[in-house]
Parts: structure tokens; sequence; C-alpha cells
């Protein structure tokens, strides 16, 4: 991973030493495009300190705190390519997805797509109250489908769900297993260019994991992208041809997928360890040493005479691992450290 | 920086400075102008007919008497009305078919109610197809106004059956066919609400808190229970009543049910102009936040 000179968007995946795993094309037309993503949100925030005295009391407990959730993402994905986004939780794997979907506009940064992408996520039943089958039909004519359309791809679709005589009961009966494999279903018989799947097959059984792996496959042969938001490294690295690791809304390395999720999984077992301080340690390492790729996927004007630029000259390494180094000093949680107002 | 790419033209360009092929991209996650998201709407008709007929026939679908609700409890309504309106505080006098009168006015004005509550709760209730799926966020409230339509037909059959089995009998006349038009004036005047409620709510949930107080004063500024005329002298009070297009479209309906007469054309002009005036408005009111409707505002 260090060397960073054939780690640029159009690196080629000959290296990778897993066999199974998707390998994308050397070349193909960019089909997702994101610049200097970011996302806010306010949240409230109840203090739980213990107080005394009635004028404590009565003084409101809940202040709007602003967690960023993504602060500043770069990215350029190809046709074909299958992309995988590791993290913990709570590290903005999922607010960025669906800010690439087009789902939340992002408080700032442009997103741009060739088609428009195909989110899965792991939400509650889409129409709790009608059967399996009807939420299909209705699916799909969200997605702009036909009547004729959407009967002709139904028996696919309910045969990929693979729900049998269940796909006539209720969906708000549904195990959250059941609901994400109706989903993909859906999902994929309407044939995105663009898929992003958040979650959402970690909850279908083995039988169901190789049936949409498959699938993807088909998809991605035919020009198609996919993202997987996965916070198991296993996962990624048995089906994608590059992963991206998150952390803090940033990202922390991008590139091969057996690199990255060799890295990610150092770090996820030395916090599995109550190792804290070390991973951290390491998660600072593993960050500095993605700054290179991260300064050279960040777009620039070609207007400039300057090139694209290897590090942050005379700024020394990203102010932004700071963080960690605070982390470990405090191990409070984050946003309850950026700029806080009191709502009255 | 000095060469910090900002908009989505230089986004492309700075691709393709470095030799991808950036040909096919556009910008996601922001509004479509009007005209191409007139066509994208268009494109999900199926998906608001569908999801509206769906919405109306599984609204009971957890009671035990199931859709016999969609009769009963307007019925149920007016039986109460009538209690309290006609035996107890005798708001009849001088009127011959109070029956009658008061139930085009409740039936009537809960269709209203009902889009503006239904419209306010929709974007947050909707919220899992939203995330699941893109589609113009205008399909929502469109559907949930043509739910409360399709509900409000049986509401309508219920009325007229029940103006003729209920005393003084009154039997249906050729008039009553106008009762249509009205009806279709009516649920364009609620899809306008509906819109405009729609975006509220997402932003403002706290609505549908207020809504019992608006809906309160509507009832009683829209001559529901009672002839306003009995309680009001002409005056400013009295115009600003009468250009309430929901009084218009009760004393229409009234005006064909009971007196068997063609309502006059100054109210249907007032009628379409509001209808059109909230469809167009709130409208153009829903579609400038489109964007942001998959947000979780929490």
């Amino acid at each position: 991973m260090a060397e960073t000179s054939d780690d640029a968007p159009d690196h080629d995946e000959e290296s990778t030493l897993a066999e199974s795993p998707w390998v994308a094309p050397e070349r193909s037309p960019v089909t997702v495009a994101a610049h200097n993503l970011r996302m806010r949100y306010k949240v409230p925030r109840t203090d739980r300190t213990p107080r005394k005295g009635i004028a404590a009391k009565l003084l409101p407990r809940k202040h709007m705190v602003a967690v960023a959730a993504v602060r500043g993402v770069d990215l350029t994905v190809r046709e074909g390519e299958f992309v995988g986004i590791i993290g913990r939780n709570g590290s903005g794997k999922s607010t960025l997805l669906r800010m690439l979907a087009g789902i939340e506009p992002p408080t700032s940064g442009v997103v741009l797509t060739s088609a428009r992408p195909q989110l899965l996520g792991v939400s509650a039943a889409l129409m709790g109250e009608l059967t399996g089958a009807e939420n299909i039909k209705l699916g799909f004519l969200a997605l702009g489908m036909t009547p004729d359309e959407a009967d002709g791809k139904f028996e696919a679709a309910a045969e990929l769900s693979a729900l049998g005589d269940a796909v006539d009961l209720p969906m708000r009966t549904y195990s959250s297993g059941m609901g994400a494999r109706l989903k993909f279903a859906i999902s994929v018989m309407a044939e995105p260019k663009i898929l992003m799947i958040d979650e959402a097959l970690s909850t279908g059984d083995a039988t169901f994991a190789e049936r949409s792996k498959r699938k993807m496959d088909e998809m991605l042969g035919a020009a198609g992208t996919v993202f997987m938001v996965n916070h198991g490294a296993k996962t990624i690295e048995n089906m994608c041809s590059r992963a991206i690791w998150m952390e803090k809304g940033r990202i922390v390395m991008d590139g091969d997928t057996f690199d990255v999720t060799k890295r990610y999984r150092s770090f996820a077992y030395r916090m599995a360890q109550n190792r804290e301080e070390e991973a951290m340690e390491y998660l600072r390492d593993a960050f500095e040493e993605g700054a290179e790729q991260r300064a050279a996927s960040r777009l620039t004007s070609p207007d400039g005479a300057s090139e694209v630029r290897s590090g942050l000259p005379g700024r020394g390494p990203d102010p932004f691992t700071g963080i960690f180094t605070q982390e470990t000093a405090a191990r409070r949680f984050p946003g309850g450290r950026s700029d806080s107002s009191t709502n009255s | 920086m000095a060469n910090e790419v900002k908009s989505s033209g230089e986004v492309i360009r700075a691709l393709e400075a470095r030799g991808h092929d950036a040909s096919a991209l556009s910008p996601i996650g922001v509004r479509p102008n009007l005209g191409e998201y007139l066509a994208l709407l268009w494109g999900r008709r199926h998906f608001i007919w569908f999801d509206s007929r769906h919405r109306a026939a599984n609204q009971n679908s957890r009671n035990r008497l199931g859709n016999l609700w969609l009769v009963l409890r307007p019925l149920l309504d007016a039986a109460a009305y009538y209690v309290i309106f006609g035996y107890i505080l005798k708001t009849d006098r001088g009127l011959e078919n109070f029956p009658a009168f008061l139930l085009i006015g409740v039936l009537m004005f809960r269709s209203t109610t009902t889009a503006i509550s239904s419209g306010a709760n929709s974007m947050r209730g909707s919220r899992s197809m939203i995330k699941a799926f893109t589609f113009p966020r205008a399909s929502i409230p469109i559907s949930n106004a043509l739910q409360s339509a399709l509900t409000a037909v049986y509401t309508m059959l219920a009325m007229c059956a029940a103006i003729v089995v209920v005393p003084p009998f009154a039997l249906p006349q050729m008039t009553w066919l106008l009762l249509v038009p009205i009806f279709l004036l009516h649920t364009l005047v609620n899809l306008g609400i509906t819109l405009i409620t729609a975006r509220i709510g997402f932003y403002f949930p706290d609505l549908s808190n207020m809504m019992s107080v608006i809906g309160r004063f509507l009832m009683y500024g829209s001559g529901v229970m009672f002839p306003i005329s009995h309680f009001l002298n002409p005056g400013l009070f009295m115009d600003i009543i009468t250009l309430n297009p929901l009084f218009r479209i009760i004393d229409m309906a009234r005006t064909a049910l009971i007196d068997g007469a063609v309502p006059d054309l100054g109210s249907w002009l007032v009628v379409l102009a509001w209808g059109v005036l909230l469809t167009v408005g709130g409208f153009l009111f829903f579609w400038s936040k489109e964007a942001n409707y998959g947000r979780d505002l929490g």
C-alpha cells in the first residue's frame, strides 16, 4: 500500500491474491464521482450528569450538537468495479452511500453518477400491510416500470427472493432477512447500472448469499458498478475488487481489497482485544499511509499549472490524524467535541 | 487550495484531465427542473395509482369490520352530530331537511380534514419507500390525496343513500348528478392542501398536533353543522366565509342534493379558482424541496 503510484483510480487488479473476488476491468468509464463530500447532522444530545437545585432542573438538558458524519470524501469509481466499504459502526459508511445514491443531498460537495443508483438498505418493511408480492409490484412501479414490465419480471423476482409461499403474507410479518431478500430481488430485477448495498445482505442466509453473489457478478459483467457496505472484512474480501476503509467520516485507505482489509482486520483485532491505544496508534499510521492516495484522488482543476501533488507539501501529516491521538487521550463521543449550540 | 473544484462541470473536466471517461456523468441528489419533474411524475402514474388503490383498500385491514368502516365511520359521525345539533341544541330551526343538511356538511368536511392530516403524515409515514427507491417524491402526497378521494367515493355513496332512507325521505333528483363535478373540484382542492401539508409536515411534524385546532376553526367557518346565515349578519366576516372554498363546496352540494337546484356560477368559479391555485401553488411549494425528502430529520 505504501507505493501509491499504481494506486490511482485506474490501478490494475492483477495482484489480487484471493481467488473468488471480482476482478475489475483495467479501463472503463467513470460511473460514480464524488468530490469533497461532507455531511453534518444537527442532533439533540442529552446531558446525563446529575444536577442539583431547582434552577438546574428547569434548564433544558438537551442541546443540539452538530455531528459530522462524513468529513470530506473524494471518490472515483468506474464501470465494473465492486467496491467494498468497511469501517466500524458510526464511521460514516451508510451516510456516504446515501449521498452517493442521491437519497440525501450532501451538506457540501458534488456527486456525479452515470445512472440512478439503486440503494439497498436495512430499513423497515416497505409497506407492512401489503403482501410480499404486492410489494414487489409496488417497488417495480416505483422504479418506473410499466405494469406489463412489472408483471413480466414478477416471477423472476419472487424466485430470486426465495420466499416461497411467504410471498403472499403481509410484509410486516417478515423477518429482517426475508425483507432484505425481497428488497434485493426487487432492486436487482430492475437492472440498475449502479447498485449500492448497505449491510442488507448480511441478514440473509448462506443459500441466499451464494445466489446474490452470482447475481451481482452478472451485473458487474454487464458493465455495472456495485458498492457494498459491511463492517466485517471477510465478506468484502471474498467479493470486492476494491476496498475503502472509513473511520470518523474520512477515508483511511482506499485501494486493493486484500491490502485494505488486511490492515482493517489488524485494527479491528486490536480493538476487540481491548488494546485501544495500540489500535488507535495503528489507525493513525494507516491513515498517514493513505494520505498520499487521498491527495491523489482529490480532484483539482486542470486549468492550474500544478499537476497532482503527492502528499500535502509544507503541512506535514494531515492534521486530521490528531483526532485519533485525542481519542486515545479522552475517549469521548466525537459529536460531543464539535461545535455545539444550546437551543433555548 | 488554488485549484479547488466546486461545480459538477469542473469535476467532469478534472476527471477528463486525468484520462478518465467521464462523459456519462450527471449530478445526482439535486432537484430536477419543473419540466423534467413533471415528465418523471407522469412516468410514475402507474405507481401512484397502484399505491393509492392499495392504501385505500388496506387502511382498515387491522380492524375486525374491515372496509365496512369506509361507510360506517362517516355515518356514525353524522349520527353523533345529529343527536347534538338536531335534538339537543335544536339548530334545525327553519330547515326542512336537517338530517340531510348535517350529513352533507359533516361528510364532505371530513374528506378535507383527512386530506390535511394524511398529507401532514405522508412523507414521514412513507420513509421506508423513500429510502428504498428513487422516484419523484410528489408521488406520495398525490397518492395520498387519491387514496382519500377513493375513500370519499364510498362516503359520498353512503351519504346519498342515507339522505334517501332517513326521514324526511328525499328522493333522488337530476341535480344529484352535479355531485360528481362538485366532488372532482373538492378532490382538486384537497390535492392542493395535501401537497402543502406534506412539505410542512415533513419539516414540522408538530403540525399534526395543531390539526385539531385548525380543523375546529375550519369546521365552524364552513357552516358544517348549522346554516351560517342564522348566526352571522352580512358584513366583512360573512364575506370572508363565503370565500372559503370548503363553505362553497358544502353549500353547492346542499343546493344540488336538498334543494334540487343548480348551484350558481359564482360558486363554481370560486371553487375552481381555489382548486387550481392550491394545486399549482402546492405543487411548486412541494417540488422546491424535492431533493431533501430523503433526509432523516429525527
